[in-house]
């Protein structure tokens, strides 16, 4: 890694700026809209039926593909090494269920409309099921996409280097003509983020939509991802994390509220989570405790110990605004947002 | 002539005879160099297809294979461990037939773990030095014929690990049978086929070939995959076998003979010499 002369933020060898998300968790209501407009975009071809190049699960929860935190990938503690991993099976991603509608439709048949068979496992399978007693039960969800890491595993994994590091912002892109189908980035990836084409034989995944940040839509203007604009609650900041006068870097860098996902696995990823901030329990009689509802112990799981300072932070910032007084980070976080939400073009004069 | 005169003679001869007809023999068997595969020349002959009956007339080689050196995981994880080849020439075609077994018949790449058998022959583009033999060097690549079961047969260029590109128009034609657990695969390319970066296969005495097999249903694939040494196909004007093997047996066989001969003749002037006496 080098640090770039007018930043103190670290970007991968040879890329000269990263583009970077952070996702509000607790604005996420579960929709799958970004999920929709990710696959209307990119992964509506043959062979991508399995792929959600942008997923929605639901926390705690198996995940998508199922068990995925578990499947292995990423670097040892120091970096060094390469952590083996498994590439998911088709079952894990789940298959599209056959339903009966030609039954219902054409041949009269007064049975609910269901899947045929084989209904057992699928993308958000265990949605909203969460964990936790009532009345103390919770979950919430976690949007995903590719990382786009600054130390990507999935890159050093191929042997043929088909996948690589966009010199200008640091997008991780698989090239389509060097890549041969081999899978050792699939496997590789911590995340399982990266996925096979299993028409074209080749590897496939996010790309940050960046078409649409080279405005290469039919108006030339430039836009954030799909995933970030058509998001109805507007949960994500779309930038670079080494633009020192936008959001991210603010609530990367200066207030530390924004935390990757999984840090152990040592990707050093540039999708950044604000943590759940979910009410206290409850007893039997409704009577607020103070106690977490989320346990710290899972919310660190899930990013690292940073998570403890980071939601202590944002209540004290939270204090702060009911007093009256001024926050920028809780300005940050809302909608009016003075830095603005899509932080694009700053570099483009570079 | 003695008794023991006659008998003395009559061993030499026979030696003498066991050692020329042993010279004359055995070049085409066993006594081939260890990493020389035959190439048997049949004008007339059907071999475009694995099964074909003309197989059985060519010669095989029992080609030792071995992991890979690689840095993708579990390279050493690999599980065929011998190849059996034969190389003919009919007409205007030069054709290659693999064998090997493969309990398991892996012919898809249709889902995320589902990885094919494949099978590849590897030569220098330029065939009079040997290139590194993990997919040749960058001043000195290699031509690749690379079948899958999946269907896919590629003509490839590499120029070390990891550069494997692929020809847009292929000139080798690959087909494969699966029967008892056993792959057969022929690949067949015109002997004049050369071009740019395409092996000339009639070019020299020696033609250098290594060939290379994967179990996809061992997750093998890449750099993963049963390799041989470099082994050679005797293409040149003397076909049937290495002339200085011949050579050398000729050389070896003359002094056997010489050295029977001088005993013998030592032996028998002693016995003489004791006759005489008595």
């Amino acid at each position: 890694m080098s640090t770039q002369d007018d930043t103190n933020i670290n970007v991968a060898d040879g890329v000269d700026h990263q583009v970077a998300m952070v996702m509000d968790l607790n604005k996420c209501i579960g929709c799958q809209t970004c999920t929709i407009a990710c696959k209307d975009l990119w992964t509506e071809g043959g062979g991508t039926d399995y792929m959600y190049w942008n997923n929605v699960e639901t926390k705690p929860g198996e995940g998508y593909p199922r068990g995925w935190e578990e499947s292995g990938g990423g670097w040892t503690d120091d970096g060094s090494e390469r952590v083996a991993g498994e590439i998911p099976s088709r079952e894990d991603y789940g298959r599209p269920w056959e339903f009966n509608h030609s039954e219902i439709m054409y041949e009269g048949s007064d049975e609910p409309l269901r899947p045929r068979e084989g209904a057992e496992w699928g993308p958000n399978w265990d949605e909203d099921q969460g964990a936790g007693e009532y009345p103390n039960s919770y979950y919430f969800y976690l949007p995903r996409i590719c990382n786009h890491c600054t130390h990507p595993s999935c890159v050093e994994a191929c042997p043929r280097q088909a996948l690589y590091k966009r010199e200008e912002d640091g997008i991780v892109l698989v090239d389509q003509e060097r890549c041969r189908g081999y899978r050792y980035c699939v496997e590789g990836c911590p995340y399982k983020k990266v996925y096979y084409n299993t028409v074209s034989k080749k590897s496939e995944k996010c790309i940050f939509c960046y078409p649409r940040l080279e405005g290469e839509g039919p108006d030339g203007e430039t836009y954030a991802p799909a995933c970030a604009e058509e998001c109805p609650p507007q949960l994500r900041l779309v930038g670079f994390l080494d633009d020192e006068d936008g959001p991210i870097y603010k609530l990367v860098e200066e207030y530390e509220v924004a935390l990757p996902l999984h840090p152990e696995f040592r990707t050093q990823p540039n999708v950044y989570y604000i943590p759940p901030y979910a009410p206290g329990q409850h007893t039997e009689d409704g009577e607020s405790v103070d106690v977490d509802r989320i346990p710290r112990g899972y919310l660190r799981e899930l990013f690292g110990d940073g998570v403890d300072q980071a939601l202590n932070t944002i209540e004290r910032e939270r204090q702060r605004a009911r007093q009256g007084d001024d926050s920028e980070l809780m300005e940050l976080l809302q909608h009016k947002n003075p830095a603005k939400q899509y932080r694009l073009g700053v570099f483009d004069d570079d | 002539m003695t008794n023991r005169r006659a008998r003395a003679l009559l061993v030499a001869a026979l030696v003498g005879a066991l050692v020329v007809s042993a010279t004359v023999a055995v070049p085409s068997a066993d006594a081939r160099p260890a990493h020389e595969i035959p190439v048997s020349t049949m004008p007339e002959a059907d071999l475009s297809t694995p099964s074909a009956p003309d197989w059985s007339r060519v010669p095989a080689a029992d080609v030792p294979l071995a992991s890979a050196p690689s840095g993708v995981p579990n390279a050493g994880d690999t599980s065929i461990d011998r190849v059996h080849v034969q190389a003919a020439r009919s007409g205007e075609q030069f054709h290659v037939r693999l064998q090997w077994s493969d309990p398991t018949r892996n012919v898809t790449a249709g889902s995320p773990r589902a990885f094919p058998d494949a099978a590849a022959i590897q030569f220098p583009v330029d065939t009079s030095s040997r290139p590194p033999i993990a997919m040749g060097g960058r001043d000195n690549r290699v031509n690749v014929w690379y079948w899958a079961g999946n269907g896919a047969t590629q003509e490839l260029l590499a120029g070390g690990a990891g550069s494997t590109t692929t020809f847009q128009s292929p000139t080798v034609d690959a087909n494969a049978t699966y029967t008892n657990g056993t792959w057969t695969v022929v690949y067949t390319r015109d002997v004049t086929g050369a071009s740019e970066n395409r092996t000339t296969l009639d070019d020299d005495d020696r033609l250098d070939v290594a060939v290379a097999v994967w179990n996809g249903g061992n997750g093998e694939r890449a750099g993963r995959k049963a390799v041989s040494e470099w082994h050679y196909f005797p293409t040149g004007e003397g076909a049937e076998g290495a002339p200085y093997q011949t050579l050398l047996w000729t050389v070896a066989g003359v002094a056997i003979v010489a050295v029977i001969g001088v005993t013998a003749f030592g032996v028998l002037r002693t016995h003489g010499g004791d006759g005489g006496g008595s």
